[in-house]
Formats: structure tokens, sequence, C-alpha cells
């Protein structure tokens, strides 16, 4: 008898083994799929970069997150739990970082970009869209019940727009995780904000353990893209996205406030350059736009480019790297009055910039990591 | 009383009586038989000139593979990937941005619209209005053709078309890398439809000559012109075909030298070279009237029969000889000489036809085709060489010179003979035995390196420095874009084929190539619908990824190429783009896909292999290395179990056999150390040099059992051989290396491998024959029990 059971769990463990390996094989997610190890995760495509401390860590596509420990002279690839295209990454500090991607993925590393857990992906998202439009429609139900004539048409009239939002998010269900997120920025290492496609924006104030739909805080009933979110030297929040728009916060995210916008063609990207109150943003057709004054008024700064603009390094004293498609390649050494432009021979997509020591810049993009020397000296 | 034995026939192989009732049959009719043969040979002539080049792409492939099946069931379907032609015209000095360049450009794209086979739909150039920039505007898009709008080759049009250039995209495909040439691409048409008439490659191709690269680099010296694709391909191999005949007439005068060298006797000469030509035009005539035609493979049989038939005409001839210079009339030593040979010559010719026959092992039609009319062209010869040759003979006899030159040369060769029987010494035997154990050894040390398949860039058929292989480098070199393609079909239900689940399936697959050594890029409705729903979304490379909305799916596909979508969207290639086309890049690239396959194929989905050229090659490799060894176990065994027959011994067998062994193991050592892969070509060379090497062995130890049944020691015995026959061996062994070895400069490369192998094989069995043969049998066989064992079965 003392056989019996170690016998019947070593066929069970059989089973489960060959249930395991026709289902591993067979149609997986790729929201369950691990990255391959691959060595060309270092010239494929790659969206962004940051620093966590002295390390360097990129993210781009099938999953791929690499880091460096010598200023982008070798890389590693970590541990990744999906295999999706990863659109931002961003640390509070040398430890502590977040990624986002395709599929509403959010990635979480404790380690310095070299592991990473799986957070938050569409599937809870689209969960958690649809308990908040749920809990909208029965909040108003419960206030028609005790409402009284004046008000009740009114309801009636949210109550409908309720139902629409929730029969949107059931259909959005139904297609499955499809919506991705765009851009994460983290206030430490327990606040942060995600936006991304159809005005997805969600908040955490637990290190991205739970995850609160903050879109309603937003003026955005079109539902645009949310393409980017950045915090500029002297606190204020922003957010860009389609069409245009501008949002700005000035109370770390709790509270939102729509701008005018200066330009009615999509923005990729907001950016500081270094001095207080003053923030960039920029998008399609080398449009690129200035403001002193945290955003109230705007000036169009002069460029010759026409590829869209997708990101800005900020250096020391003064020193902008404006990046963007078709190897498009600014530079400024005056906080952005005026910029130097090159044209790189490959015309590849350059999607992300950072400054590093020695005079040498990072770039990121269609076709993986570069390392360019001797900046200051480019005309 | 062993002579009376001998005299009724060494052999058990035919019954005694056997010999002169056939050699009556034939003496006794002679002039019956010489107009019969006349007239059958006038009729195959005929027959024989209607003969049509055959150069079809289905006969060269393995169609019996999965591989080729999976491609021949979706032809219909794969059809566009297929069959093109690119024209890449560079600039010799500076680049493309040249008012004269670009006016040449147009002029030449306007011809290849109106060459006859082009798709003109499908064809693009510069020049054309389907290359065009895109761009995307806060509005949407805006484009335009690549060639801006009135143009007129002053440098600011010139800047323009260069700023166009750079946002169409085409940097790479259309437009070289360094900007120093452009490709124009043509689509061809398999079946012109207006006339219904398939295209000829031989016309084509000798149009894009004429009417393109030779009319405008005439025109324009400034520029040069390169021209790839199948249909150029297959216009070139059928030109070389044509050098074939050349080499023919070569090859006939050759022989005729060496004939006249050989026999001082113009009938001994012209008397074989007229019955192995009869034996051609035998051969030719029946293979068309079976309804055959002549490709690059069975081009070559003819110059085969005719090498054999000339090499056992030399024997017939040498025995003539021998016996007219014992006074015998021509009719007497002609019946002698018949008597003598028939049986070794048959026994020969048939374990000629039985080693080509192994070849139909080879599941492949073109080499099927060789093994058919190699083996009906010996055949052919039993009959013009066997029984023609010695009846013309028994007519004009030898001259008085040649009788006169044999007697002259006797004394001076029987010292070369002398020496060479030593071969069969007690103290030089074990010697030879030994270097050949070491030439074993060293064979299989260096046949290590021994590769299946092509090793060689560009087109294999063709030489490395042929000019399509030139064009072929210089395009390869300068765009995005490689000539080894292997295409994995996917099937799909009606209308699945773009479904999220299938297009994440095909994502997954081409990652797992793309992280295989050997691919280089990967190509497939997957990447149309990436790089569109990016640029849907206004070019911003965060939407670079398959979206699991169908919707979205759907719109990103709209204007897939046709290629790359059949007509109800069940069936969409994945191309994998391969660094080279080495067997184990191959191997390992179809293995992959294999896996993958076995992993995720579902009732839904599946994914075949393989088409494109590399699925071509891949499954020919497999079809060669799985028939390589059945093919050799066959041809030997074949060949040792007519050898057993004819003399009832496993130890003539092994004397006659291992030499053979030796040969083959120093061919393929050969071909290792010289970067030649077993392949359709190769693989036939060794059959055919193993059923024709072993009649070197025959002619001799039939001899050479004669005399030791005398009862002569080895060393007399081989000494006697070598009198006899030794000398037409060496000749044959001369004969049948001559008839190949002009095929090494043919411009069709493989023809030039076949020629150098049967040329080594040739003279290495005739070498083994020679050498080795006597040495084994020093230590093989017993010369006192072979008599005792002939003098038991005469008593019984």
């Amino acid at each position: 008898m003392r056989y019996i059971k170690p016998l019947r769990n070593l066929l069970a463990v059989c089973a489960l083994g060959l249930s395991i390996g026709v289902a591993g094989a067979q149609d997986r997610d790729v929201l369950e799929t691990p990255a391959m190890d691959t060595e060309h995760a270092t010239e494929t495509l790659l969206l962004d970069v940051t620093s966590a401390g002295n390390r360097l860590v990129a993210v781009g596509q099938r999953g791929h997150i690499i880091y460096s420990d010598d200023d982008g002279k070798s890389w590693s690839q970590a541990s990744v739990p999906v295999s999706v295209l990863m659109t931002a990454v961003y640390f509070t500090d040398e430890k502590n970082g977040w990624s986002v991607g395709h599929g509403a993925i959010i990635l979480h590393t404790v380690d310095g970009g070299q592991t990473w857990v799986k957070q938050f992906d569409g599937k809870a998202a689209n969960e958690m869209v649809i308990a908040q439009a749920q809990n909208k429609v029965a909040r108003i139900e419960k206030e028609m019940d005790s409402a009284d004539e004046a008000n009740l048409s009114d309801l009636e009239f949210q109550l409908e727009e309720a139902q629409y939002a929730l029969e949107d998010a059931e259909f959005d269900a139904d297609i499955g995780p499809s919506k991705p997120l765009l851009d994460v920025w983290f206030r430490d290492s327990q606040v942060g904000f995600v936006v991304g496609a159809y005005g997805f924006f969600f908040k955490t104030v637990d290190g991205g353990q739970t995850w609160s739909n903050w879109g309603a805080r937003l003026d955005n009933p079109e539902r645009f893209h949310l393409n980017s979110i950045n915090q500029i030297t002297g606190g204020a929040l922003f957010i860009v996205g389609e069409a245009g728009i501008v949002h700005r916060s000035t109370d770390l995210g709790e509270t939102w406030e729509m701008l005018e916008s200066p330009y009615d063609g999509s923005l990729f990207g907001v950016s500081g350059n270094g001095n207080v109150n003053e923030v960039l943003v920029y998008g399609l057709r080398g449009h690129l736009f200035y403001s002193q004054d945290v955003g109230e008024s705007w000036e169009q700064v002069g460029t010759d480019a026409d590829q869209t603009i997708m990101a800005v390094a900020i250096g020391d004293k003064g020193q902008l790297a404006v990046v963007g498609n078709s190897g498009l390649m600014m530079l400024s050494d005056n906080y952005g009055e005026t910029f130097r432009m090159h044209t790189r021979d490959d015309r590849l997509a350059l999607l992300g910039a950072r400054f590093l020591p020695s005079d040498r810049l990072l770039l990121v993009g269609e076709g993986g990591v570069s390392v360019i020397r001797g900046i200051s000296k480019l005309n | 009383m062993s002579n009376k034995l001998h005299d009724q026939g060494d052999h058990f192989i035919l019954t005694p009586k056997a010999e002169p009732w056939l050699e009556r049959l034939v003496f006794n009719n002679r002039l019956f038989i010489l107009v019969a043969f006349l007239c059958i040979t006038a009729y195959l002539a005929y027959s024989a000139s209607q003969i049509k080049p055959d150069a079809s792409f289905e006969r060269l492939i393995p169609l019996e593979h999965p591989y080729i099946q999976n491609m021949l069931a979706n032809r219909d379907d794969l059809q566009n990937l297929g069959n093109s032609i690119r024209i890449a015209v560079e600039a010799n000095e500076g680049t493309i941005f040249d008012e004269r360049y670009m006016d040449t450009l147009k002029q030449i794209t306007d011809e290849v619209f109106y060459l006859s086979g082009v798709d003109r739909s499908g064809v693009k150039s510069l020049w054309t209005p389907n290359v065009r920039w895109v761009e995307v505007t806060e509005e949407g898009f805006q484009g335009g053709t690549v060639i801006p709008d009135g143009y007129s080759g002053d440098k600011r049009s010139l800047d323009d078309l260069r700023q166009n250039i750079l946002r169409s995209g085409e940097v790479g495909s259309l437009v070289a890398d360094n900007f120093k040439s452009t490709i124009i691409y043509a689509p061809l048409l398999e079946v012109d439809p207006e006339t219904g008439k398939s295209l000829d490659y031989k016309a084509f191709s000798q149009e894009l000559e004429a009417k393109i690269r030779d009319k405008y680099q005439a025109q324009n010296p400034k520029i040069s012109i390169h021209v790839i694709g199948f249909a150029k391909k297959v216009g070139d191999l059928i030109e070389g075909i044509g050098a074939i005949a050349k080499f023919a007439a070569i090859t006939v005068v050759l022989t005729l030298v060496l004939l006249f060298g050989y026999s001082r006797c113009w009938s001994g000469t012209l008397t074989p070279i007229f019955a192995s030509i009869v034996a051609v035009i035998w051969q030719l005539g029946i293979l068309r009237l079976l309804g055959y035609g002549l490709d690059p493979y069975s081009v070559l049989v003819p110059f085969l029969v005719f090498a054999i038939g000339i090499s056992h005409g030399v024997q017939i001839v040498n025995a003539m000889t021998l016996e007219s210079a014992r006074g015998f009339d021509a009719m007497t030593s002609a019946r002698l000489a018949f008597r003598g040979l028939y049986i070794p010559g048959m026994l020969a010719l048939v374990s000629d036809a039985m080693g080509f026959l192994t070849l139909l092992f080879i599941k492949i039609d073109v080499i099927k085709d060789l093994a058919v009319a190699a083996s009906i062209g010996v055949a052919v010869i039993i009959i013009t060489n066997l029984v023609l040759h010695p009846i013309i003979l028994s007519y004009v006899g030898i001259s008085k010179s040649g009788i006169r030159y044999v007697q002259k040369s006797d004394e001076k060769s029987d010292r070369k003979w002398h020496w060479m029987s030593y071969f069969a010494h007690p103290s030089v035997a074990p010697i030879s035995i030994m270097i050949a154990l070491v030439g074993t050894g060293l064979g299989y040390y260096y046949k290590q390196d021994l590769k299946i398949g092509d090793l060689d860039r560009g087109a294999p058929e063709l030489r490395p420095e042929s000019r399509y292989n030139m064009d072929n480098d210089y395009i390869i070199g300068n765009y995005s874009t490689s000539s080894d393609i292997l295409v994995v079909m996917v099937k799909t239900g009606t209308e699945k084929c773009s479904s999220y689940p299938v297009m994440k399936a095909m994502d997954h697959l081409q990652w797992t190539l793309e992280n295989t050594s050997g691919v280089e890029s990967t190509a497939s409705l997957v990447t149309v619908s990436k790089i569109v729903t990016k640029a849907l979304n206004e070019g911003n490379f965060k939407w670079y990824e398959l979206s699991r909305n169908q919707q979205i799916i759907n719109s990103s596909i709209q204007r897939a190429p046709s290629g790359l979508i059949n007509s109800d969207c069940s069936l969409t290639p994945l191309v994998a783009f391969l660094e080279d086309h080495k067997a184990e890049t191959l191997q390992r690239v179809v293995d992959v896909v294999e896996k993958y396959a076995a992993e995720n194929n579902t009732e839904d989905f599946q994914f075949l292999l393989g088409a494109g050229n590399a699925g071509v090659d891949a499954a020919t490799n497999q079809v060669i290395s799985k028939a390589k060894d059945m093919m050799l176990i066959f041809v030997y065994a074949v060949v040792s179990l007519l050898c057993f027959i004819t003399f009832r011994s496993l130890r003539a067998v092994a004397c006659i056999v291992i030499p053979l062994g030796l040969t083959s193991v120093l061919c393929e050592a050969l071909m290792a150390q010289m970067g030649i892969g077993i392949k359709v070509e190769t693989l036939p060379v060794i059959a055919l040099g193993v059923g024709i090497g072993v009649d070197y062995g025959i002619y001799i130890f039939t001899k050479f059992e004669h005399y030791l049944l005398e009862g002569k020691t080895l060393q007399s015995a081989y000494f006697e051989t070598l009198r006899s026959t030794g000398k037409a061996v060496m000749f044959t062994g001369i004969t049948l290396a001559i008839g190949v070895c002009t095929w090494i400069f043919s411009p069709i490369k493989f023809q030039a491998n076949m020629g150098l192998l049967l040329f080594f094989m040739f003279l290495w069995n005739m070498v083994g024959a020679l050498w080795l043969l006597p040495a084994l049998a020093r230590f093989l066989l017993n010369p006192e029990k072979m008599v005792a064992k002939a003098r038991a079965a005469e008593a019984i």
C-alpha cells in the first residue's frame, strides 16, 4: 500500500506534464509567453530607454527589456514574463521600475531591471473598466429610486450614457486585451500613473499591486489616445495625446485640467528642458512647441525637420537632444531655443535618447541601440 | 585438358553448346544482319533527329517528397512569389542622380514593359507610377510618384527625386543602398494569356540579352546591366546545353587520334567509332520513340554510350589483331574474337546497365531518365559493338600495318608487361595491399568533410564565375535581398488566413526563425500588418505590433501584396530569407519549421514546408541523402552478384570489387576536398563509375582465370593476361576518361563536376584493376585449388 500513493502521484505528474506540454506548445497567449532569449534584442525595435542609477534600461518589441552597466557598451537581456511590444519604462530609483506595453501590460522590477513580474494586464484592465461601469449604472439606478421629478430626466440621461459605456467596455472585453498602454510615470515607489490608447489612464497607490481607473479625471470624452505622461522641472505633470490634446496637473495627478493646445495634430511626447516651469511638447511632422509658463502659452520652435518627433532627452547646461522618425536627430545647447539638425544616414526611426558622460548620446529605435560620440562637435 | 574446358567456355553463365550456336547464327547470316542494321539505323537516325531539348523545372525536383507535393498542391496560390526577373541598371561613374542615367533607365523600363512574357501590371521601376512615396500628415496620408511632378532632369528635379526615394522606403529593394544602381522588377507570365503558349525561356533570355543588355550598354557606356531571375537562369542553362555539340566533335576527334595511335590500322580505328556512333544514334532514336527529350543530364548519356562503345570495340579490335597476327583470315579472326569476348563483354555491359538502373532509387525524374537513357544505351552497345562490329571486321579485316605494329611492338611491350606482372609477385603484393589500406584510410579521413547539397553561392547549376552568378552577387551585395528563399505555406480554413490565432502563430514562427542561425530575415502577412498598423497610427512605432482586434488586422492587410493572400484567404506564405543554401543551413531551418509545425499545427491551420528554391533544395538534399546509401549498397550488390554468377567464387568477386571500393572512397575524398557536394548530379557518378569501372576487372579476371586454369603460376598467368588484354584495358580506361573529360569545360557547373568525377573514377578504376587486382589475387586465390576444382567439374 505504501507504494501506491507515490505511484499515483507520479502518474498524476506525468499526466499533468503531458497536458502542460501540449498546452504550452500550442496557442499560448503572448501575455503568458515569456520573452525568448535572443541575440537580436539590441539590434531590433526598441521604444524607450531610461536610467536606473548608473544602469541603462531599454524596452522594445517581443517583450525585450535589456540593461547595460557600462554606458551601453554591452547589454544583457532581462527575464520578462510576456512577449508583447513594450512601449515605455520608468524607474523611481536604482531598483524600482515599471514598464508598460501592448495588451495593457504593466511589469514591475525590484532589482534594477534584471527580472520583471507582471502586475496588470488588459484582462484586468477590461474587468476593472467593466466593474466601474457596472458600479456607475447601479449607483445611478439607486439614485433614481429616491430622486425627485426634476432630477429624474437628468439621471435617465446619465443612466443611458453609463449603460452605453458598459456595453462598450463589455464589447472591448470580448475582443480581449487589445489596447496598449503607451507611457508610465511614478511619483515614488508607491504612487504612479499609466496612460494609453483610447483614453486609458490608471493610477496606483501601492506600487502597482492594485490599479484604479483614473480616466474620469481627464476631460477626454472622445477617448483620444494618451501618448505620454511626464513631470517637468518645477513639479507640474503633463499628459499629451492624439489631436493635440494637452492636460496638466499641478497637484501630482489628483486633479487635471485641459489646456489650450497649440496644435491640431498628434503630440507624441512632453518634456521639460531643465528650467523651472518650462515645457516642450512635440509630435507629427517636426512640430515642436515651447512654453515658459507651465503650458499657459506656447510658441513653435522653428525646425527644418519634417519627420515626426518621438522623444526628447535632457542633458546638462541646456543640452537637449530631440529624436524622431526617419533618422531625425536635433541637438540644442540653449534649452531648445535653437537646434542643429541631423538626419542619420540609415534613416531608421529614433525613438528614445539618453545623454551619457563624456559627450556621448545613447539612441534607441527601429535598429536597436547605438551610441554617438562627440555630440557637441556635431554640426 | 584444361584447353578443352575453356574452349567450351570457362563460365557457367551459358551452356557450353550455346557459344558456337550464337556464333554460327551471327556469322552465317552476316549479310542479312548487316542490311537489317542499316535499315534500323536509318529509321532510328530519322527518329533521333526529331529529339528536342527539354529543361522542365519539374523533372529536376523530387516530386514525391512531401515538401514538393505541398508546393505543387498550392502552386496556383504561390505563383506570384516565383517567376520574376530583376534588372539592375548600374551607374558606372557617380550615382543614379544623373540626367542621362535616368533617361536610359526610362527607356529600359519602357522596353521591359513590352517584352513578351512580362506581366505589365506588375512592372516596377523608379519610372513606373506604382512606385510611390507616402507621408503621414495632420490630415491623413499624402503621397506621389517617386519621379517628381514636372521632372526635367535638372538639379532641382534630381534633388526632389532623391528626397522622394528616401521617403518611399524603396532603398534596399528598388534602389541600391549606395545609390549607384536601381532595379527594374518584372513579374513574368508562365502562360501568355493571349496566345495560350507557355513562356519560351530560351527566347526570353535571348531577347533580354539583345534588347536590354547589349542594346543599352552600347547606347550608354556609362551603365552596366545585371539580370537575375529563374527565367534568365533557365535560358542560360539551355544555351549551355548547346555547347555540348562542340564537345561531341572534340571527343570523336580525340578518340580517333588515340585509336589510330593504338591500332595503326584504319579499319581498326574507324570500325569501333562507326559502331559506337551507330549505338548513339540508336540510343537517341529509341529515347525519342519512347517520348523522352534531352535535358541537361541525359544530354551527357550519348557521350557515355560512345565511350563505352569504343572501349568494348577496342577489345574486339585487340583480339582480332592478335588472332590475325597468328595468321588467321579476317572471318576466322572475327569469329575467334567474338567467341572469346562475347561473354565477358555481355557480362560487363549487363553490369553497366544494372549499375545505371540503381539510379532509379533516386526519386528525381531527371535522374530516373538518366538511368533509363543510359541503360538503353548500354543495351544497344551489346548489339552494335558485340555483333555489328565483329561482322564489319569480318569483311574488312585488320590491315597488314596493324598486324605488323602488334608484332613489332610485342617485344617492347613485353618488357613493360613483365615489369607490371610483378604486381602479382609475393613480395610486391603486400606492399600494394598496404598502400591500398593507407589510401582507404586517407580517403575515409578526407571524406569526412563531404557535404550533401550545394556549397557555392548563387545559382548552383552555373559556374560561380558565370555572368549570371556575377550578376547575382552584384544584386545580393547591393540590395537587401537574398537569393535563397524558403517559403512556409500556412494553410487555414476559408477566410481564416488573417485571423489573429493564425497571425500570432506565424509571428512566433517568424521570430523563432530569425533566431535560427542562417536566417537573415523573414516576411509575411504579419510583417505587413505590423507596418500598416503603425502607419495607420500616424507612423508611431509604439503601434508596431500585431493587434488582437480582428478589425484592425483586416484593415491593416487590405492592400497587402497579392502574393501574400490567395483568393479565398486559406493560404498565406511565410518567407524566410537565408544566408546561403548549404545543406546544414537548409536542414537546420527546415528542422526548426518542422518542430514548430508539429507543436503548433491544429485542425484550423497548418504550417507546411516548403516552397522557394531553398524548400526545393532542402527536399532534394533529403532525397539524395536517403538514396545515397541505398544506391551504393544496391550497385555493389548487383555488381558482386553478377561477378559471382559468372565466376562462381567469392574470392573472384573480392578481387574485382575491392579495387572499385577503393576508387569510390577516394572519389568521395576528392569531392570533399574540392568542395563538390553530393547532389543530383554527383550521385549518378558513383553508380556510373562503379557500373562501368567493373568492366576492367571483368576483362582482366576472365583472362587471368583462363591462364591460371592452364596451370600457370600467378605471376606468369598475370603476365599473359597483361599481354593479351592489358593493353586493351589500359586503352579502355583512357578512351572512357577522354569521353567525359571534355565536359569539364562545360559552362554548366554540374556537367563540369560530373565530367571531372567520372574522369577520375574511370582512370582510377583502371589503375585499381591493373594494380590492385593481382595483389589481391596473390592473397585470395589458390591456383592449385582452382585447377583441381575445374578438373573435378570436368570429371562430372
